[in-house]
């Protein structure tokens, strides 16, 4: 019985998330119309919380490509990669993916966590450095520490807290690893790469940036923080995802240093999972050429991002510190972020609800992800219900 | 005797971070008007940094955050793994000062 006393603290953290009708974490879809709308609980819905931000998933040629896949090389790899699931798809994907990023090594993982940690812990071993931004996703941490590294911390997007640590380590930042995110994906912020990496240069440090909500919506070409602040070169390994952007699963890492080819043969997430569905790889792939052919998918999701953000604080709403595809509005306490995305469900419109210890501070947040797919009359009318409920915050605010 | 004063020494010195972090987590616990610090009354070495003030992981990992650079030192993610009470976490503050 002990053994299964540690999730009484799990169980009160249902019943209080229960309390309001709905607990955030299970809710289910009935049925997906469109990547912008769903039936939840018999009710049409306004999906504005799940990372669709170039709206892919129901896009023709996508869907064909995944049909296609199935009908001609099955439902599944039924194995690993170094086993029997390398197909020629997922090399093709893999030069893909590195020609994208204009760098020669590519690998792909079968989620975006299996990604960072493959990755991380076959980069670090017991003995050497990491620096990590304290805001970084659990998927980084959980890499980190699987490692055994050294993990030291550095507040969130502060360059004058990295250089300290930098310092601090004195020889050893020349072999030390930073690792950050490209787009923060609660509060929409970025990471101020072209400092960072001007400290990379001067420490003689590597740099693995996670692009996971960055991916398709940020630079030229849509590959993400790095290509919009023009440092892409100088970034030593760069992470992303499939499920996002690109209306799939997976994940991938790029870099220019040849030495990631021969993570595959040391980096257990990576030797010991079985290789992502042909379908997956399929979609995915034909994702990444609408990403690249259709700049105007980022434009119209920089215009929903931008109405979104200016709607809300229009409405007196407290946002994040700049426009994104990610909106949050910080609600304070979670006794009253609760009743609020609970209202908006009920309300028609499905969000994240971020409290403490998920979000970056004490304080709770409601957050929104913007897509492509959005049509005007769906972001006005995510706005006016925010506006219907403004009066739930009066007292905590 | 050089080893016994040593030790007394040693003992002296994480007794003082000891009342140091005392003052930052008082400090801390106040700035974040945590409920529970009244309730609690006086922290001591014994103190668990989580379960008397159900401290969550965020707010653990701000304290570190502050308390490293109160004391300008790096602390080792791993190193906080077994690391409980206040006087835990003075060995571990010691043992950074130390290297």
């Amino acid at each position: 019985m002990a053994l299964l006393d540690k999730f009484l603290p799990a169980a009160a953290i249902r019943e209080q998330l229960s309390a309001g009708g709905h607990d955030p974490t299970q809710v289910v879809m009935e049925r997906i119309i469109s990547p912008t709308e769903g039936i939840v609980e018999g009710r049409h819905t306004i999906l504005a919380g799940t990372n669709n931000y170039l709206g892919l998933t129901f896009d023709p040629s996508c869907v064909a490509a995944a049909r296609n896949a199935i009908e001609s090389q099955g439902t599944g790899t039924t194995g690993s990669r170094m086993a029997n699931g390398s197909f020629s798809a997922h090399a093709a994907l893999e030069q893909e993916l590195a020609g994208f990023y204009q760098v020669d090594h590519g690998m792909v993982f079968s989620t975006g966590y299996a990604a960072n940690l493959g990755t991380l812990v076959a980069l670090l071993k017991p003995g050497d450095a990491v620096l990590l931004d304290a805001d970084a996703h659990a998927s980084l941490y959980d890499g980190c520490l699987m490692s055994g590294a050294d993990i030291y911390r550095f507040r969130h997007n502060d360059v004058a807290s990295l250089e300290k640590r930098l310092e601090r380590l004195g020889a050893r930042a020349q072999d030390c690893l930073i690792v950050t995110e490209g787009l923060y994906s609660v509060l929409g912020d970025c990471a101020p790469l072209v400092d960072i990496v001007a400290l990379r240069n001067k420490y003689g440090a590597m740099l693995l940036v996670d692009e996971a909500h960055s991916l398709g919506v940020y630079g030229d070409t849509g590959c993400g923080v790095a290509e919009a602040q023009g440092v892409m070169d100088q970034v030593d390994f760069f992470v992303g995802t499939f499920s996002k952007s690109l209306g799939a699963m997976g994940g991938f890492c790029v870099s220019q240093h040849p030495e990631l080819d021969l993570i595959r043969y040391v980096s257990r997430p990576f030797i010991f999972t079985a290789s992502s569905s042909p379908s997956i790889i399929a979609s995915t792939h034909e994702a990444l050429k609408q990403l690249k052919s259709r700049p105007e998918l980022r434009e119209s999701l920089w215009r929903n991002a931008t109405r979104l953000y200016q709607g809300f604080n229009d409405l007196g709403f407290e946002t994040g510190p700049e426009i994104s595809p990610v909106v949050a509005i910080k609600l304070g306490a979670k006794e009253v972020a609760l009743p609020f995305w609970n209202q908006l469900l009920e309300k028609g419109v499905y969000t994240n609800l971020m409290v403490p210890p998920a979000s970056p501070d004490q304080h709770s947040y409601i957050r929104c992800s913007v897509s492509a797919a959005h049509s005007e009359e769906q972001v006005e009318r995510i706005i006016e219900i925010f506006g219907s409920l403004r009066g739930l915050l009066q007292d905590d605010r | 005797m050089g080893f016994i004063s040593g030790r007394r020494s040693l003992n002296a010195q994480i007794n003082e971070i000891e009342n140091r972090i005392k003052r930052l987590l008082a400090s801390y616990l106040e700035s974040s008007n945590h409920p529970e610090l009244e309730a609690h009354g006086e922290i001591t070495g014994d103190t668990n940094l989580v379960s008397d003030f159900t401290l969550d992981s965020f707010q653990v990992m701000e304290f570190m955050m502050e308390l490293e650079e109160s004391f300008d030192i790096m602390i080792d993610m791993n190193a906080l793994s077994n690391t409980h009470t206040v006087r835990d976490l003075a060995v571990v503050v010691e043992q950074e000062l130390a290297d």
